[in-house]
């Protein structure tokens, strides 16, 4: 069993999403993340222990990151290779076998197209165990609001690139919290910092998904 | 060398900049200025100031300081209606030669903006990644035939609003994305959407620019040779982009920008990632900086 958490970790942190992937080029024809947890379910092991080798992965190569050695196409080869484990683990996530540790709500604001930091954020926590709900980009209030409506207890994440449209997460943190006070928000992206993060009434700024998935983790 | 032909917006004084950041929140006034004056030194056409979301006498102040040391034009760069009329209103058009300066940015959900004009003529950055649906409201455009539109749509409107406006008084941005983690295609599309703009006899002249850094945000500064990545690949959509009709990027005047031999690995590596979709885009970006 440690040796598919070792597996699949490796994997993950490397970017190793299946046997037929070319990256990492030291690792080509080997079994990839797809394969290792494909195997790992038909041999009985348990979902969780594939959840554990995600999480081990993710935080390596989250460390990485964080310290400047890796990038972005990186973590996101490494998401990918993250997802590939998921996919394995949909099934038991949908039966209860596996449970949620809770539930994410994720967009980019209104007027802003940009993804990768929200995708990033998306599939780092996902990969922590989290049922995480990716409205995509471009995310009018409203649409934050319904999925709070629809989803009761859970936290919310809001994306944003540019400076235009910092205004707009400011409109749709207030619009959140007047209507839900109790939801939790995350604010993230390359223009918002502390500051914007206490003036505009959020709960927590992630510098990096790391940041936002300990922030999780803490409060759920 | 530059590149004839290209002008730079110079970026430094931008509050998502984290150095300039600081430098706001400490108020170092003089070392603020001093950015306008190390980019005019080094070649940048306009200078932009972005404040952030700090009080528009604060824009005033800065825009007045800052064109005591140079006689570069500036770029009012927020979406903040009452900021950029500050900016606007401080501006000195003696100061830079009768040069009108930029207001970065409009969209056409922002037409207000065109109020402006009367208080200080601007040459407009006309955000072209957003147009209107059919009830008015902001809609992120997602393909290069609806950029296009929105810009055919937007240069008609400002002629309607500003008398003396003609092509060459514009400035289009199609909006550039981060190549690291482009598995959406947005390269393509904006490479599209630049030679459908260029291609329309209506569009001839327009000015067309791009924030140029976010080209190759959160790639290595290096690559595993110690030769470095961002100038290059930034360099290598110059050569692709300017026979498309762009001359303008909002920029560093820190990077050598230059056009490249086709044999160059990043213009080789943007040539292929045309080709390629997905998680290809990303391996093949490793590839190029690995």
């Amino acid at each position: 069993m440690d040796n598919v958490i070792e597996g699949i970790a490796l994997c993950v942190e490397r970017g190793k999403i299946s046997k037929q992937s070319p990256f990492p080029p030291d690792m080509k024809d080997q079994d990839g993340a797809d394969e290792i947890a494909a195997d790992a379910i038909k041999q009985g092991v348990k979902p969780d222990d594939l959840l554990d080798g995600c999480i081990l992965g993710m935080n390596r190569i989250g460390e990485k990151f964080s310290q400047n050695k890796v990038f972005v196409p990186e973590l996101l080869m490494a998401a990918k290779a993250m997802t590939a484990v998921m996919n394995h683990l949909q099934p038991f996530l949908e039966s209860g076998e596996v449970k949620h540790k809770g539930k994410f709500v994720i967009g980019t604001v209104s007027g802003d197209l940009h993804d990768i930091g929200k995708n990033l954020a998306s599939m780092t926590i996902k990969g922590h165990g989290f049922d995480v709900i990716d409205l995509g980009v471009d995310v009018p209030v409203d649409k934050f609001m319904q999925t709070i409506a629809d989803n009761p207890g859970c936290f919310v994440g809001l994306s944003a690139l540019l400076t235009t449209t910092m205004g707009n997460m400011e409109k749709s943190v207030k619009a959140i919290k007047e209507k839900y006070p109790d939801t939790k928000v995350l604010i993230g992206g390359a223009p918002v910092n502390q500051n914007f993060c206490d003036k505009i009434g959020a709960d927590f700024y992630a510098a990096d998904p790391q940041g936002a998935t300990e922030y999780l983790k803490q409060n759920v | 060398m530059p590149i004839d032909g290209l002008k730079i917006i110079g970026e430094s004084i931008n509050d998502s900049v984290p150095s300039t950041h600081q430098l706001y929140n400490e108020n170092k006034m003089y070392d603020i200025v001093a950015l306008a004056k190390f980019q005019d030194e080094r070649g940048a056409a306009y200078i932009d100031v972005n404040i952030g979301s700090r009080p528009a006498s604060f824009m005033a102040d800065l825009v007045r300081r800052i064109q005591q040391v140079t006689t570069k034009p500036l770029s009012i760069d927020t979406p903040d209606m009452e900021i950029a009329a500050a900016g606007l209103e401080a501006y000195d058009m003696t100061h830079s030669g009768g040069q009108k300066p930029i207001l970065n940015s409009i969209s056409l959900s922002r037409l207000e903006m065109f109020d402006l004009y009367k208080q200080q003529p601007f040459i407009p950055i006309l955000l072209i990644t957003e147009g209107l649906d059919k009830n008015k409201y902001s809609i992120m455009n997602s393909t290069a035939q609806e950029t296009y539109s929105t810009a055919k749509d937007f240069v008609r409107v400002a002629f309607e609003l500003i008398p003396e406006f003609s092509n060459d008084q514009c400035i289009l941005d199609p909006g550039i994305m981060p190549i690291g983690g482009d598995m959406e295609g947005y390269f393509k599309r904006l490479m599209d959407s630049l030679q459908l703009i260029h291609d329309d006899p209506d569009l001839q002249g327009v000015n067309m620019s791009v924030g140029l850094s976010n080209f190759t945000v959160m790639l290595p500064s290096k690559r595993a040779d110690g030769s470095p990545v961002k100038g290059p690949l930034e360099s290598a959509f110059l050569t692709l982009a300017i026979p498309l009709g762009l001359n303008m990027v909002i920029g560093t005047v820190k990077r050598k920008y230059q056009l490249l031999d086709d044999d160059h690995p990043a213009l080789q590596c943007l040539k292929d990632i045309l080709q390629l979709n997905g998680i290809e885009v990303i391996t093949r970006v490793m590839q190029f900086y690995s």
